[in-house]
C-alpha cells in the first residue's frame, strides 16, 4: 500500500483519532477540536518546535507537537496532563521573561497561574527568538533577516546589524511575529529602518506593494487581489462593467 | 575598515565549488587569511554561494572560531572547562589581564596580541591549560602563565 495513503490511529486525551500517515499531531488534534497553545507555529511556515509551548505527554515523554509527526498506530497523548501542564508552565515563564507584556502569552500564564520571572525579565525586549520571521521572509521569496549569535546574545537581524540589504518591504516578518515584535509602518512603509514607495494598483489606484516585493513575485502587469478577483470573474462571466460593484 | 586582499578572497572562493554546503570551510580559510571575516569577503562568499547574506552573517556569528573584528597575530587561549577552573584558571585569567592590560576576548591596541577564552580544550589531565597559537602549555601556575608572554 502507498505510504501516503496510510492511515495512523491512536488516541489524543483518551479521545480516538485516525489520522494520514506522517500529519503532525498538533493538526491533528486541531481536528480533534483540542486546543494545545502554540506561538512559533504557523499553518502556512514549516515548523520549527522552538518555543516548546505545545508540548503535550506521550507515556511520560515530552513532544513538540508542531513538530511530531505520527508514523505508527496505538500511540497515546495526553495535551494536559500533570506533566504536560508543568512543563508548558516552565516554558510559559521562560517565555515570559522575553515577552513580559506579550497578550496571548499572559492569557495563558494566567490560565495556568504563573507569573514573569522578575529575575529573569532582565533584557526583555519582546522577541522570543522564535524565527516565524526569518521562516516567513525565507518562504516569501527572500532571506533578508536571519537569527544571528547565540544564547543571551541572539537576536533577529539584518546582515552586520545594518538595515537588511535584501528586505523588499513586503512586511511578512512582522505579519507573521507573534509578539509584535517588529515595528513597521504599513503606509507609508517603513521597515528594518527602510522606507519603501508602495506602488498604486493600475485600475483601483490602491498601494498593492512595494515596487521591489512585486519584481520579486515575478508577476508581469500585476493588479491588486481585489481588482484581479473582479477581473477574473468578469471575464468568465463576460458580464458588463455595470454588474459589478466599484471597488 | 582594512583593505581586503580581493585577489586572496577569490583564491579561496575559486579552490571550492560554488555550492552552499562549503560556506563554513570557506570563512573558516578566510579567518585563517585576515585574523577575521572582513565585510567585502561576507557579501563576496555570499554573491559567489548564492547563499543569502543575512544567512552568511548568521553563520559567521555562531562560531567563536569565526570574528568579526581582527584577532591578535598572536592567541592566548585560557581554557576554562571545569578541570581547568577547578585547578585555577581564575588566576590565570588575572595573571595575564593584568600582565598585557587587556580583559579576556580583547586584541591589543597594535592588533599583536590577544586574548581569549575557551570552554574546553579536552587536555583536563594538563589543567590548567593556555594554548599560544595552538601549542598547548599545562600545569599552569600565574607566574609559569606570565613567561608565555
Amino acid at each position: 500500500m502507498n505510504h501516503t495513503h496510510r492511515k495512523v490511529t491512536g488516541t489524543i486525551d483518551g479521545r480516538k483519532f485516525e489520522a494520514p500517515h506522517g500529519a503532525t499531531l498538533l493538526d491533528t488534534a486541531k481536528g480533534l477540536g483540542l486546543t494545545i497553545p502554540t506561538l512559533c507555529h504557523h499553518p502556512g511556515l514549516p515548523p520549527d518546535g522552538n518555543c516548546r509551548l505545545c508540548l503535550v505527554e506521550s507515556g511520560g515523554r515530552l513532544l513538540a507537537s508542531c513538530m511530531y509527526p505520527l508514523r505508527s498506530d496505538g500511540e497515546a497523548f495526553l495535551t494536559a496532563s500533570p506533566l504536560a501542564l508543568e512543563a508548558r508552565a516552565f516554558v510559559l515563564r521562560l517565555l515570559l521573561a522575553r515577552a513580559p507584556n506579550d497578550a496571548y502569552l499572559l492569557g495563558l500564564a494566567g490560565e495556568l497561574g504563573v507569573g514573569a520571572d522578575p529575575r529573569l525579565t532582565d533584557g526583555a525586549d519582546g522577541c522570543i527568538r522564535c524565527g516565524r520571521c526569518v521562516r516567513a521572509c525565507r518562504a516569501a521569496g527572500s532571506e533578508a533577516i536571519a537569527l544571528v549569535g547565540r544564547g543571551r546574545e541572539r537576536k533577529v537581524a539584518g546582515p552586520f546589524f545594518e538595515a537588511p540589504i535584501d528586505c523588499v518591504g513586503c512586511a511578512a516578518c512582522a505579519r507573521a511575529c507573534p509578539t509584535g515584535h517588529i515595528a513597521y509602518s504599513e503606509e507609508p512603509r517603513s521597515i528594518w529602518g527602510r522606507d519603501f514607495d508602495l506602488e498604486p494598483c493600475p485600475l483601483c489606484g490602491r498601494p498593492m506593494g512595494t515596487p521591489e516585493e512585486l519584481r520579486r513575485a515575478g508577476v508581469e502587469n500585476p493588479v491588486c487581489p481585489a481588482c484581479r478577483r473582479r477581473e477574473y470573474s468578469k471575464s468568465l462571466m463576460g458580464l458588463p462593467e455595470a454588474s459589478f460593484p466599484a471597488p | 575598515m582594512s583593505v581586503v586582499d580581493e585577489s586572496l578572497v577569490g583564491r579561496i572562493l575559486d579552490s571550492r565549488p560554488p555550492e552552499p554546503r562549503y560556506l563554513l570551510p570557506i570563512l573558516q580559510e578566510i579567518q585563517a587569511a585576515f585574523r577575521h571575516l572582513p565585510r567585502e569577503a561576507l557579501l563576496a562568499v555570499a554573491g559567489r554561494l548564492k547563499v543569502p547574506a543575512a544567512r552568511v552573517f548568521s553563520v559567521a556569528g555562531f562560531y567563536k572560531a569565526l570574528s568579526f573584528t581582527p584577532k591578535g597575530e598572536r592567541l592566548l587561549t585560557v581554557c576554562q572547562g571545569t578541570a581547568c577552573h577547578l585547578r585555577g584558571a581564575g588566576a590565570l585569567v588575572e595573571s595575564l589581564e593584568k600582565r598585557l592590560g587587556l580583559r579576556m576576548g580583547q586584541t591589543s591596541g597594535d592588533g599583536r596580541l590577544g586574548l581569549e577564552s575557551v570552554n574546553c580544550l579536552g587536555a583536563c589531565a594538563l589543567a590548567p591549560v593556555v594554548t599560544v597559537d595552538g601549542d598547548v602549555h599545562g600545569h599552569l601556575t600565574p607566574e609559569k602563565a606570565q613567561e608565555l608572554v
